[in-house]
């Protein structure tokens, strides 16, 4: 069994992807709870030159909500308390090494621990890019942790089972992809750089993603994003390496906060969809939506990481909720409903959510109803063309005159994309929400880790209407819908003066190219 | 050693509106639209029995038929919901100022409901009873069968009353019992000390005959 603050204690991990969703919780968790940490030393992409590397991280610990416990903890001394415990290193997943010259990774050479958590995570991006980040960047971080000699945690999705349904174990086929085809990794990268620099690829990003999707559902995956997952699985498995799954990532449950969440993930899209006047999701109500709060993964990830210190961490780890504690998607749909007519009844929305639409409760459909989508799509575009294109009686004509028409015209146009926007989400959401029934064994972290304390990873007794109702669908609508809509999520406000890392003169950050 | 208990109806001394109106509200509130007019038609067919005619225990199983199908997520959620909007505001200052004196008194304080736990569970918290006995729908895989959980409560005493004292460590030999209409005189009649509370004219003339007292007002 594993004990966290035992085995993290003192020890030097090195960490990508800080300024993403996951390891912000991971490495705050961490901070709270293993406070005697040595060290971890986070590698970031400096964003410019007047945004460095340092300067990134120092706004996410001074602004971001997650590290809101640390500052309440510490007050003015948290620039000086991290200082001891955070390095930043200027890094670029995407270089050789992660763009680390030998004084970096010398910096490093106390490290005990990789855990690479960098991805992209769009669904449909440019392969070009998914293939720079979610493969090249997984090997190049694997390549830091080989040439430091430590072991390699790579943070993957459990999705990267592609178009398969049922049991999915812990484990990865070398060589041999969803649908049982024999590949070779290297090839299938190689192949697919070829091909998004033929043709139309090379110049239309649309055409590549084209390309890629092809190779990616002959070889059984389902998007760009499982697709590059998955090559990256097989590239950096090898003998010690730790290769942690969770599935879907949704609001925090306790830690930092209930309801804590960043960016868009799976289900804000859809929870925002069925909050709408659009009622009818189509989905398979019995199929499972293996979802999991994002404390929940770190807490999970960081008993891995310290078995991985102890030598126990090799092969595949899902951190998943289908197998013990399944949500299906009919009740899903339901406990959205009934989250936003109380959102509604407290007074959020718009007069039609408040009157008329939190009555109107969303139901999960298996078969395209008289109002799905598509049909709805026909219609706007159908009603468009006519509103243009009619000529009205004379006397009609000359009653309501012509001011009509552009207005009209207008508002059936922006129907019309709105729904070819909706249509295409729901294309891309398909596999998962329709197609493919998941069952994600767990039995692996719950055989490590410890029956109490703050880095249990409790899936199986999470009450999911409770967690829907009053974490997940209100912690969406701060944080996520309005990234949506084009706003920027709630920050805290920044500290006066700002937060700085006081760092010990034997610990100055070294910036490599 | 055993707690003294006072008994409380939740229906009439604490709140007004009687169970079938959340019955029919539940029911009007089902995920399906289509659903919801034969729901409502299945609540309207225990009218009469609201109305004190027939059996109670057969007026309380028709009412609560309409939620067949209904999940448990719902009927949780909607019942915070009903009690929020339509119970919450309009407690009976009456029963509740009893209900404090008998807490303060060393009273175990129980409710009793017609209405749904998942509704009847918030008054419970709202007055900080100590035992909530009310209507319980039967689930089956997490959705409603329509049927409710034996012993219905509409007219109980009797012996689910001692086994639930039992239960409970309750002494019911110095009980008081409050009541509100003609329906709750099982209870009342059971316990040494009844009481009617805002009492409809079947349960004022009772209470007239049996020299009960009666409280109208805070």
């Amino acid at each position: 069994m594993i004990d966290v603050a035992t085995d993290m204690s003192g020890k030097h991990l090195v960490v990508t992807g800080f300024t993403g969703f996951l390891a912000k919780v991971y490495v705050a968790m961490l901070l709270e709870h293993v406070p005697d940490i040595g060290r971890i030393t986070l590698l970031v992409r400096p964003r410019s030159k007047r945004l460095g590397a340092l300067a990134r991280v120092e706004r996410q610990l001074d602004t971001s909500p997650v590290f809101r416990r640390l500052r309440a903890l510490h007050g003015a001394h948290l620039g000086r308390w991290l200082g001891e415990r955070l390095d930043v290193l200027d890094a670029d997943i995407e270089r050789p090494l992660c763009g680390l010259d030998t004084a970096a990774l010398e910096r490093l050479a106390s490290a005990d621990l990789m855990l690479h958590c960098a991805g992209l995570t769009d669904f449909q991006p440019d392969p070009l890019r998914a293939l720079a980040v979610n493969v090249a960047g997984a090997v190049h971080a694997a390549d830091v942790a080989h040439h430091l000699g430590i072991p390699h945690v790579h943070v993957s999705t459990c999705y990267v089972a592609g178009a398969v349904s049922g049991d999915i174990p812990e484990a990865l086929s070398l060589g041999v992809s969803p649908n049982g085809t024999a590949f070779d990794p290297d090839t299938e990268v190689r192949a697919l750089q070829l091909a998004c620099r033929r043709g139309d690829a090379r110049s239309s990003a649309t055409a590549r993603i084209d390309v890629a999707l092809e190779r990616a559902e002959r070889l059984g995956w389902v998007n760009i994003y499982t697709y590059t997952k998955g090559l990256a699985e097989h590239l950096v498995a090898a003998d010690g390496v730790t290769i942690v799954r969770p599935s879907i990532v949704e609001c925090a449950r306790t830690f930092p906060f209930a309801g804590w969440n960043e960016g868009l993930n799976t289900a804000g899209p859809l929870a925002w969809l069925i909050s709408t006047a659009f009622r009818r999701l189509p989905t398979s109500a019995d199929h499972r939506f293996d979802i999991i709060p994002v404390d929940d993964v770190a807490r999970g990830l960081a008993t891995i990481s310290a078995a991985a210190l102890r030598g126990q961490g090799e092969g595949v780890f899902q951190l998943a909720s289908s197998d013990i504690n399944p949500l299906r998607f009919g009740r899903t749909v339901e406990l959205t409903g009934l989250a936003m007519r109380r959102w509604a009844r407290k007074g959020g929305g718009t007069g039609l959510d408040q009157g008329l639409l939190r009555h109107l409760d969303p139901v999960p459909a298996n078969t395209p109803g008289p109002l799905s989508v598509p049909r709805l799509r026909r219609w706007a575009k159908a009603a468009r063309d006519w509103v243009r294109d009619v000529e009205l009686p004379e006397v009609v004509e000359e009653a309501v005159g012509d001011g009509w028409r552009e207005p009209l015209q207008a508002r059936l146009d922006d129907g019309h994309t709105q729904l070819t926007r909706i249509d295409a989400m729901l294309k891309l959401y398909k596999p998962f929400i329709e197609d493919h029934d998941y069952v994600f064994c767990t039995d692996r972290v719950r055989a490590l880790q410890a029956t109490s304390g703050p880095f249990v990873c409790d899936v199986e007794h999470i009450d999911w209407r409770s967690y829907w109702v009053d974490v997940e669908y209100p912690g969406l609508r701060t944080w996520c819908m309005p990234v949506m809509h084009g706003d920027k999520p709630p920050r805290d406000p920044p500290s006066i003066p700002p937060l700085s890392l006081q760092r010990p003169e034997h610990l100055q950050r070294v910036a490599s190219k | 050693m055993p707690t003294p208990a006072a008994f409380f109806r939740l229906e009439g001394v604490l709140v007004q509106r009687p169970p079938a109106l959340a019955a029919g509200w539940l029911a009007a509130n089902a995920q399906h639209v289509r659903g919801r007019v034969s729901r409502l038609a299945s609540v309207a067919a225990a009218a009469p029995f609201s109305l004190g005619l027939g059996d109670a225990a057969t007026g309380s199983r028709l009412t609560w038929m309409g939620l067949r199908g209904m999940s448990e997520d719902r009927l949780e959620v909607l019942g915070e919901e009903y009690w929020a909007t339509w119970l919450a505001e309009g407690l009976r200052p009456a029963g509740v100022d009893l209900v404090q004196r008998a807490k303060k008194e060393g009273f175990a304080v129980v409710l009793l409901s017609d209405h749904i736990a998942p509704i009847a569970r918030h008054a419970l918290q709202a007055v900080k009873a100590d035992h909530l006995i009310a209507n319980r729908p039967e689930l089956r895989n997490g959705r409603a069968t329509g049927r409710l959980v034996d012993p219905v409560v509409a007219r109980f005493g009797g012996r689910p009353l001692r086994d639930f004292a039992a239960a409970n460590d309750l002494d019911l030999s110095a009980a008081r019992a409050y009541g509100s209409t003609a329906a709750d005189q099982v209870l009342l009649s059971a316990l040494p000390w009844p009481c009617a509370v805002y009492p409809d004219r079947g349960l004022r003339r009772v209470a007239r005959d049996l020299d009960w007292p009666v409280v109208e007002g805070a």
